[in-house]
């Protein structure tokens, strides 16, 4: 193990049997031995990594990907089939918070079963126990039964316990959740604090954002292998975008089966107007022409429709509006705000909307409407057709409105 | 050599282990802790009354004589099928969390062993009470006869907990075989009692020994026979041998069973 690791994997492998109906009875066991089918899964396939001493990685993956079971092979709680793990130093989990908790007993009493799972022994626990209370901020209700805290009051003095144990090696598994708004930035910062001690730490997490925060290195796990690692803002975009090709993948595939009946079967509800021209089909591409829809924010979109002429009509407007899946009007606009004049249309065809997708992550609808004459609709679609948005910035709100800060504090 | 000394290092998780257990028991009832004393009180009342009035026996007091046998039979039968549960209870901890398997199965002895001790408190001053022999040179042995005891129900905890794992049944066939095991160990009666061809069966019962040594110190006053000491030990540590290294064959795999 080299001088500077606090902790090194090397190769390790790790499946499970997954049954179809796990028998642990004595009776199943040996009846139904030859029934009891189960499939080998592999969970890891060879993983190797490093983390230097003070060192902050995060392990971002899909679900099920390998990425709790390798922070439970770093615990110990599980052992690998092949290949090696070292770790230097005391290591606690941040995985289960409140083991051990009797609700009958008191918060303090409670502070003493947990952290001595932790492997604290009684003066260990001692010197920590002003932190640990106050830290909780539970000082009123420490010698009540524990059984009397709201869960939000429970969580915090478990989190307390395990953040004031000081491993040389925290491994955290998804609970940064925990409390108010208020505490988990207090769990934050305390997690910058301990960081600065040259704890090492290794998060689990499908927060990028609560990654890149801490982290110096994102390890993006992939069906048991290491798909990429690096700095986290190299890793998490490519990560994003892959996630976001998935999820257009899935949606082909339910879309594929169902968008051409949906647009055959257009009823009363979805549509309206006098019928004079009439939408045959509409489509969304990206910029090179290729139908689809999800999207990455800032990514160019175009939506071709087609229209029916069923009489003629010399002054038309096209209207499109974009509709968040919640109902919240996004955006909304026509042909007539945007000045074009005299519209005639008198043989079917064709028009193109192109649009820079600035919407933020969600799913949209999309609502279609083409006019006659001036406020008269020859035809209005609603939610015609949908997309989907996705992104690796993490701006809030419904658009991403470009902007730029100055101030001479900026560098 | 390893596992011993991070047994060392989690020693406060066995003892507030053991403490919760002890304070939690009785924690919402009137009385407390004052169960622990009242509870083979109560038994002891029991017995004297069905063993002196109902079926009188040809053995003097003899529920002194049953009940210095009962107690420590009571924490080894415990220890048998209570202890099969003991890591099975407690399955959200032993998967999240890390930390020497045989902490478990030691906190459940160990309290377990506790509440006998505190039986024993009841028992000495009714032996006093009774004016039975007491016999402090005897009475030096009892300590040792208690470990040998201790060790033997953390030898059978480790394996039925370790099993029960992977087994469920256990737990319920255990209930059985200890029905069977306290007919096959001298706490109803005597060994003298036993016919001669039986006699094997209870030699290879590790727990016979212990018990004539428990009767022999505290129901007759003397100091226990060294042959019987001789052969408590050894069996105590061949089925401690046993235990250990079942057990650390077994808990590699704890986690992906529960």
């Amino acid at each position: 193990m080299k001088e500077q690791n606090a902790i090194e994997v090397t190769n390790i492998t790790k499946s499970f049997k997954i049954y179809q109906d796990k028998g642990n009875t004595l009776k199943e066991k040996i009846l139904f031995k030859n029934r009891r089918k189960y499939e080998e899964r592999k969970v890891l396939d060879g993983i190797s990594f490093e983390v230097k001493k003070g060192e902050a990685i995060g392990l971002i993956g899909s679900n099920g990907c390998g990425k709790s079971t390798t922070l439970k092979l770093l615990t110990k709680i599980m052992y690998p089939d092949s290949g090696k793990i070292e770790m230097k130093g005391r290591v606690s989990s941040l995985i289960e918070l409140g083991a051990g908790f009797h609700p009958d007993m008191s918060g303090r009493e409670n502070i003493y079963i947990n952290a001595s799972i932790f492997g604290l022994n009684k003066k260990e626990i001692d010197k920590r126990l002003e932190n640990i209370i106050a830290f909780s901020e539970l000082e009123e209700f420490i010698d009540n039964p524990v059984r009397t805290y709201s869960s939000g009051m429970y969580m915090r003095l478990a989190f307390s316990v395990a953040i004031n144990v000081d491993a040389d090696i925290l491994l955290i598994d998804e609970i940064l959740a925990v409390g108010d708004a208020n505490f988990q930035a207090k769990c934050f910062s305390k997690l910058r604090e301990i960081k600065t001690y040259g704890t090492t730490i290794v998060i689990v997490s499908h927060s990028l954002g609560q990654i890149e925060q801490i982290c110096e290195r994102s390890i993006w796990i992939q069906q048991g292998k290491i798909k990429m690692e690096g700095l986290p803002r190299d890793v998490h975009p490519e990560y994003m975008n892959y996630m976001g090709e998935k999820r257009q993948a899935i949606e082909k595939k339910t879309s594929d089966n169902s968008n051409k009946e949906v647009v055959a079967e257009k009823n009363e509800d979805t549509e309206s107007g006098n019928g004079k021209i009439k939408i045959s089909y509409i489509k969304i591409q990206d910029i090179s022409g290729e139908e689809k829809n999800v999207f990455r924010t800032e990514e160019m979109m175009k939506f071709v429709i087609g229209y029916k002429v069923y009489e003629e009509v010399m002054d038309s407007c096209f209207g499109i509006a974009i509709f968040r899946s919640d109902n919240i009007f996004c955006y909304g606009t026509n042909t007539r705000i945007d000045r074009f004049k005299n519209i005639r249309l008198l043989n079917d065809g064709e028009i193109v909307f192109e649009m820079k997708n600035t919407l933020l992550p969600g799913e949209y609808n999309i609502d279609v409407a083409i006019e006659s004459e001036m406020g008269i609709y020859a035809t209005y679609c609603k939610k015609i057709c949908k997309f989907i948005t996705y992104t690796d910035i993490e701006d809030i709100g419904v658009t991403r409105i470009e902007h730029k800060w100055e101030g001479s504090c900026f560098i | 050599m390893n596992t011993i000394k991070e047994l060392y290092d989690y020693r406060e998780m066995i003892f507030s282990l053991v403490r919760r257990d002890l304070k939690g028991r009785y924690k919402g009832s009137v009385l407390g802790f004052l169960w622990t004393f009242l509870n083979p009180l109560l038994q002891l009342g029991v017995y004297t009354m069905v063993f002196s009035i109902i079926m009188r026996s040809d053995v003097e007091d003899y529920y002194l004589f049953l009940f210095v046998a009962l107690v420590p039979w009571i924490f080894f039968s415990t220890s048998l099928s209570g202890g099969a549960s003991c890591i099975w209870s407690q399955k959200e901890m032993v998967k999240k969390i890390y930390f020497p398997r045989e902490v478990l199965p030691i906190a459940f002895v160990t309290s377990q062993f506790v509440n006998m001790l505190l039986s024993f408190c009841v028992i000495f001053p009714i032996l006093i009470i009774n004016k039975k022999p007491i016999n402090i040179q005897a009475l030096c042995w009892l300590p040792f006869i208690m470990l040998i005891e201790y060790l033997l129900s953390l030898s059978v905890a480790m394996l039925t907990s370790g099993i029960t794992v992977y087994l469920r049944d256990v737990e319920y066939i255990l209930a059985i075989i200890v029905m069977a095991w306290q007919f096959l160990t001298p706490v109803l009666y005597s060994i003298e009692q036993v016919p001669e061809e039986l006699k094997v069966i209870f030699t290879l019962n590790p727990m016979s020994p212990i018990i004539i040594a428990y009767r022999d110190i505290l129901y007759y006053g003397k100091a226990p026979n060294a042959a019987t000491l001789m052969q408590a030990i050894i069996l105590g540590i061949i089925l401690l041998m046993i235990g250990c290294f079942s057990f650390s064959k077994l808990k590699k795999h704890f986690a992906e069973e529960l």
